[in-house]
């Protein structure tokens, strides 16, 4: 009789410390997300400002899209999911810059090359006229 | 019995931790697998890794795209959501590296588009040069070609006037503002008849030499008499001369088209009709050989 009582208080003290240990390693207490947030508002401004909206709309929309369902979540208290979407909001800001960067260069490129073409079309055509 | 109990209990101690840490492990890392999208998101990272020069051009963000991809990779068990953030996180870094070295290898690519453009328009350039060149050398010879046709027109112009001017004397034409007037006498006609007398033509042949060689040159014939009758009578006998002018000349290969003939009488006196001089200067038959169209004289070869 005794002994069973002990059994099962020794698999009591098991199942909580081990219960304690799960919430440890796999939710552990959440950051307050106000910094990511800052980050994601500010890596958002700085690729509107750089005219995202023109090359990479899609982007910069997604961007805008996560930060307020960020915001939503700090509303529900869920700032683990708050944090997460700040971030994703964040770098999809900055892939937004980066692709908008990309095509300004390529369309530098593009202009330069035309040149070049258009250079050499007018050659062949005076060329074709001789 | 009462150790055996103890380690009974003991035992049965270990084996609810063994339990629990087991749900531990499970909970935490059931699946080996790595979370859903991570292997695409890390082939992308390889493709990308596989452009050449690329470690170079974008090496921070080369490593920030590998620490998130191999953070994807990490199992997180149950946790969905941690998976889906981690692959979300690690694609877009992924993407941002690529963005970025697509840039600068734009950046890089400039200064050979310019150096191409460059040499385009160089050679643009030289080939407009190179046409003026050749333009400005045909314009030359053909400068030199015209002077020289100009020079041969100019000679056989001449060569022309001079051959007409020989040819007028030839006639013993005058030149009028009408065209060359070339006046037959009487001696052409005997008196009151019509048709020429055959031994004097040697004034006409002349004519139709002249013609012959100047074939755009039309001909005017207009008879003419002295006062001598009627009127009527002279206007008759004076086109009938005329047109035995124009029927030799026809006779000798002239075109009758050329040709016009009218009898104006007595009517267009050149002398007094009061004495035989002045009325046999009167009666004549005028040829007009009219200018031509064009107002340089051509002489035909044949």
């Amino acid at each position: 009789m005794f002994g069973t009582y002990r059994i099962r208080r020794h698999l009591a003290v098991g199942t909580v410390a081990g219960a304690m240990l799960i919430s440890v390693a796999c939710a552990s207490a959440p950051p307050a997300p106000t910094a990511a947030l800052d980050e994601a508002n500010l890596a958002i401004q700085a690729a509107a400002q750089d005219d995202a909206s023109h090359y990479a709309n899609a982007e910069l929309d997604q961007a805008r899209q996560k930060l307020l369902l960020a915001n939503d979540a700090v509303a529900m208290q869920d700032m683990v999911l708050a944090g997460r979407l700040a971030n994703e909001a964040t770098v999809t800001a900055e892939l937004a810059t980066a692709k908008t960067e990309a095509a300004k260069a390529q369309a530098i490129n593009v202009e330069l090359n035309r040149g070049a073409l258009a250079l050499i079309e007018e050659m062949q055509r005076v060329g074709d006229q001789q | 019995m009462n150790i055996s109990t103890g380690n009974q209990i003991r035992s049965a101690g270990i084996l609810a931790v063994a339990l629990v840490t087991a749900l531990v492990v499970t909970s935490c890392a059931t699946a080996p697998s790595n979370p859903a999208g991570s292997a695409e998101v890390r082939s992308k990272l390889d493709l990308l890794e596989a452009q050449p020069n690329m470690a170079d051009l974008v090496p921070g963000e080369i490593r920030e795209a590998e620490a998130a991809v191999t953070l994807a990779e990490q199992p997180v068990g149950k946790d969905i959501a941690l998976g889906e953030y981690r692959v979300y996180m690690a694609d877009r870094k992924v993407a941002i590296a690529a963005a970025r070295a697509s840039t600068l290898y734009a950046e890089a690519q400039r200064p050979l588009l310019s150096q191409a453009r460059d040499e385009a328009r160089l050679d643009a350039r030289t080939r407009e040069a190179d046409k003026a060149h050749r333009k400005a050398e045909a314009a030359q010879s053909e400068t030199e070609a015209a002077e020289a046709t100009a020079a041969v027109a100019a000679a056989d112009a001449a060569k022309n006037a001079q051959e007409l001017q020989r040819q007028i004397d030839m006639l013993e034409a005058e030149a009028t503002n009408r065209g060359l007037v070339l006046t037959l006498g009487d001696v052409l006609f005997a008196t009151g008849k019509s048709n020429l007398n055959p031994g004097d033509t040697s004034s006409l042949d002349k004519l139709v030499v002249f013609l012959d060689q100047y074939p755009d040159r039309d001909v005017a014939i207009e008879g003419h008499t002295d006062d001598v009758g009627s009127a009527d009578m002279n206007q008759v006998l004076s086109q009938h001369r005329a047109d035995s002018v124009k029927s030799y000349l026809v006779q000798q290969g002239i075109r009758a088209q050329r040709i016009s003939a009218s009898g104006l009488g007595e009517s267009q006196p050149v002398a007094n009709n009061q004495t035989a001089t002045g009325r046999q200067q009167n009666r004549r038959v005028e040829v007009i050989i009219e200018n031509p169209p064009a107002t340089m004289p051509t002489a035909s070869t044949n």
